[in-house]
């Protein structure tokens, strides 16, 4: 746990960089700073590892205040990793990756285990790369080695300045994800600094907002684009606000269970039925025993008197959302057709649900229900 | 067209120009000989033909032929322009009375390489440049042409070993002092080496406080450079008068008032140390600049001390001249190895240094060091031969001339090269690199030793290069103040229009810088790390 105690940093010419900052970061959580440039967020991090000293207040770690450390042992106790990278360009990759376990005096044993490990972590093969130098390296590459290196000798924190900052979005899109996955593995307690909105959204269990040094707003993702406290944050989340929320949505989370179904088979009358119950324009068709998406049935087709089995659309995995999906991918399914109601399908591809335009406009709109929906699933 | 241009060059050498000056002894002025007089013998006639075949060759097509036709003629002609004259130089020799005016003293009579011959080992050496040029184009391994370039070298070495190229007249210099120039040319070595060490601690310390301290950085980067444009002479000259009034003082009286400078630097920098948190900003700087000056005093005359006093052990070491300075050398080793030791398990250089940033560290450093050195000396001194009341700085090898102002002065030169390099090394390194390093937890010794070094290394070494090629030539300057080196040969040379002699000091200076140069080379390729080698 990191606690920030009315902090200042002010330097001598007056100017204060970080202006009365009070901040909780709980274990295990992503805490994200983010603001306007001159904002004070990569000061107020680097003030952590003491790389900048606090002029007032104190910062406590585990309730113990980090100017009670020699600064280098705090730093060797806390992960470190910025925007330009930093490898050492003479030292190879798995020397990068030891630094910290070696000025922490490991045996070579366990340093070369855990090098290793956390290369194999990170997705870079170290019979492959391990013995080569930063330069030989791509971008992305590079970055994924300053992770690794950042969880070096395991430490319990973890200060990340913009880590994904020098790559492109694609490849900054996988790393985030990446980097997700391994948290859920590791769980440490991280402060992120970022001046992308969509990253801290993506990437935050709480973003901090900072302005001119001060803390405008400290809340989960959700909260922060639901409830912004003044203009100040409406504009700093943007207009889109309402499009990155449904981003932070699950289809699970938002869809319907009671959707217009007819196993294979069912006459014409039956599906015209099915429709009329559920006040919809279309029916989907599943198969009878394992419940899988087939196709669907649009009304005007069953009113045209056909066949059955030539009303019957099958195309299931075109219109179907899948469980795991963002919302925002379902509204974009529902865009691209004329259904009321997209599908929703398991890995297996058994039909679950549905997701309606309503529904997400009901989600949008009403605070709190994805939040509430999270803690339902203890998460 | 390149070798066309090589063999062009040495055939014409050939055809116009003297390949021999026959002289009767070292000093009267030669009989100049050229290759188409020497009578009798086709072979010489023979060399011209063969430096005129590159101008055919370079118009063949097939280019592996032509590169092994070139190298092969090339090399033959490089032995050749050696041989034939040395071997037409021997007859003359024979009836050397014959050639001469009567009355003239014929002592050691030699034979002068001349113009003819310069030229023809420069067309050569083209020659084979074009062929090996050719070869490496038409995919020849490099050991190949290794091999293949180093053939004419290798004759020409195992000639001058066996004799047969003795009656040039360099040769007939080196048979006379061979023994004096072996001694020289290590003087020579040590001088640069000394000189080159002093002046990388020094210099390194200089341009890491320039890259640190912004307000520092100008004084020190103009200060070297001034320095380096005083000319060696006048450099030599203005040391002369403090090393002789240092040198005529007493050992004793000299210890007593350096240990006075070094008491007082202490004390004002324990002063200093209670006073510093009291004092104003200003007075706070002005009393360190103080401070600093005071204890430079000590560490200077200490540095010139332990610097002569380092290459008299070093030189005695080599030679082994002098009795008594053996046991001195002897019974330092015997109290500074032990200290040396126990000192090396005891410190952790990288957890040291953060306290020689404080100013009172200084001082006492500089005491304790002087203290310890200049007992051990003395001690050695009094052991092999002298009375404690009248030993002299001289005899720890500092007067107004000889080695000591020769070393102090070299060093000197030694540091623009290497402070600017160092400098420019620490500077450009990445400022993201720096500031990893210091969140993963490296301390600044770590930081300097582990990071900033290595990184800095090859810039660092290209001036370690440039000194060191600079310091065998103004090395040479120095026997001007009777410091000995492959100097004295040219100096000789030069008073007595003796041009082997010149190139009896020259040659051996000019193969030892090119060989540090390629040695310290290495030692940088050996020593980088791949990761910011220069692809």
């Amino acid at each position: 746990m990191i606690e920030f105690k009315d902090v200042i940093k002010e330097y001598p010419n007056g100017f204060r960089a970080v202006d009365n900052l009070n901040l909780t970061v709980h274990d295990g959580e992503i805490c994200v700073l983010i603001g306007p440039s001159g904002c004070g967020k990569t000061t107020a991090l680097r003030m952590v590892n003491r790389l900048i000293d606090v002029t007032r207040g104190e910062i406590l770690i585990d309730g113990q205040p980090n100017d009670e450390f020699e600064p280098e042992i705090l730093r060797r106790q806390i992960g470190y990793a910025i925007q330009q990278i930093g490898l050492l360009p003479h030292m190879t990759i798995r020397d990068n990756v030891a630094i910290v376990p070696r000025l922490l005096d490991w045996d070579e044993d366990r340093i070369r285990q855990r090098v290793d490990l956390l290369l194999d972590m990170v997705g870079i093969d170290p019979s492959i790369h391990g013995d080569k130098y930063p330069r030989q390296l791509s971008g992305g590459q590079q970055q994924r080695v300053g992770v690794a290196r950042a969880l070096g000798a395991d430490p319990p924190l973890m200060l990340m300045d913009e880590p994904f900052g020098a790559v492109d979005p694609i490849t900054r899109a996988i790393l985030q994800e990446e980097f997700l996955q391994i948290q859920q593995e590791v769980s440490k307690t991280i402060i992120f600094v970022t001046h992308d909105i969509d990253e801290a959204i993506y990437m935050g269990d709480r973003i901090a907002l900072l302005r001119a040094g001060r803390l405008v707003q400290y809340d989960s993702p959700d909260d922060l684009l639901a409830k912004p406290r003044d203009d100040f944050v409406r504009e700093f989340v943007g207009a889109d606000r309402s499009l990155k929320r449904l981003h932070l949505i699950s289809v699970k989370d938002s869809m319907i269970n009671n959707v217009p179904r007819c196993a294979q088979g069912a006459s014409l009358d039956e599906l015209a039925q099915c429709m009329d119950e559920h006040r919809a324009n279309n029916v989907f068709i599943i198969d009878e025993n394992s419940g899988k998406l087939l196709g669907w049935a649009e009304r005007s087709a069953v009113e045209s008197g056909a066949a059955p089995e030539e009303v019957i659309n099958y195309a299931p995995t075109s219109i179907a959302v899948a469980e795991d999906a963002t919302a925002r991918e379902a509204l974009s399914v529902l865009l691209s057709h004329s259904f009321d109601l997209t599908p929703v399908i398991d890995a297996n591809g058994i039909l679950t649900g549905g997701v309606s335009i309503q529904r997400l406009q009901d989600l949008v709109e009403a605070p709190g229900i994805h939040a509430a929906a999270q803690r339902e699933r203890g998460q | 067209m390149i070798a066309f241009l090589g063999g062009a060059l040495a055939s014409f050498g050939f055809f116009f120009l003297p390949v021999i000056e026959i002289k009767p002894n070292r000093l009267a002025s030669g009989l100049p000989v050229g290759l188409l007089e020497i009578p009798g013998d086709l072979r010489y006639l023979l060399l011209f033909l063969l430096a005129l075949t590159p101008v055919m060759l370079a118009f063949m097509s097939d280019r592996n032929r032509r590169g092994w036709a070139l190298v092969t003629v090339g090399n033959l002609i490089i032995i050749l322009t050696l041989y034939l004259p040395a071997l037409a130089g021997n007859a003359y020799l024979i009836g050397a009375e014959a050639l001469f005016e009567a009355g003239t003293r014929i002592s050691n009579p030699r034979i002068l390489s001349s113009a003819a011959i310069a030229v023809g080992l420069a067309g050569g050496g083209i020659v084979l440049f074009a062929g090996l040029l050719d070869l490496e184009r038409s995919g020849a391994s490099r050991l190949v042409r290794g091999l293949a370039g180093a053939v004419g070298a290798l004759v020409v070495v195992l000639m001058l070993a066996g004799g047969t190229l003795d009656v040039y007249s360099i040769m007939v210099e080196y048979h006379s002092r061979g023994e004096t120039l072996a001694l020289r040319f290590l003087e020579h070595i040590v001088f640069v080496l000394v000189a080159l060490v002093a002046g990388l601690i020094v210099g390194i310390a200089l341009g890491l406080w320039a890259s640190r301290d912004a307000k520092a950085e100008d004084a020190i980067l103009y200060t070297v450079g001034i320095i380096q444009t005083i000319p060696s002479l006048a450099l030599f000259g203005i040391l002369l008068v403090p090393l002789a009034r240092l040198g005529d003082s007493h050992f004793l009286s000299m210890a007593r008032d350096w240990l006075l400078l070094a008491a007082i630097a202490l004390a004002a920098a324990l002063v200093l140390r209670r006073l510093h948190a009291r004092l104003p900003e200003r007075a706070r700087q002005f009393a360190l600049i103080a401070v600093f000056i005071l204890a430079l005093i000590p560490l200077s005359l200490l540095a010139v001390l332990i610097i002569a006093f380092g290459f008299e052990v070093v030189l005695t070491v080599l030679t082994t001249a002098e009795l008594a300075s053996m046991r001195s050398v002897t019974f330092l080793a015997l109290v500074l190895f032990p200290v040396f030791v126990w000192a090396g398990k005891r410190f952790d250089l990288e957890r040291m240094l953060p306290h020689f940033q404080r100013v009172h560290f200084l001082p006492l450093l500089v005491a304790v060091l002087g203290a310890l050195i200049l007992l051990a000396q003395g001690a050695g001194k009094l052991l092999g031969n002298s009375e404690l009341a009248e030993l002299t700085i001289r005899d720890f090898g500092v007067s107004g001339i000889g080695t000591a102002p020769a070393i102090i002065a070299l060093t000197l030169y030694s540091l623009l090269p290497l402070v600017r390099n160092t400098y420019a090394g620490l500077k450009n390194i990445d400022p993201a690199i720096i500031d990893s390093g210091k969140g993963m937890g490296f301390t600044a010794a770590q930081s300097f030793f582990r990071i900033e070094l290595p990184l800095a290394f090859p810039v660092i070494m290209a001036g370690v290069r440039n000194a060191a090629i600079s310091l065998v030539g103004i090395a040479a300057v120095a026997s001007i103040i009777g410091a000995g080196a492959l100097g004295d040969f040219i100096l000789l040379g030069v008073n007595s229009t003796s041009i082997d002699q010149i190139l009896l000091g020259a040659v051996p200076a000019v193969l030892l810088a090119v060989i540090m140069d390629a040695g310290l080379k290495l030692l940088e390729g050996l020593l980088t790390s791949p990761g910011i080698r220069q692809a």
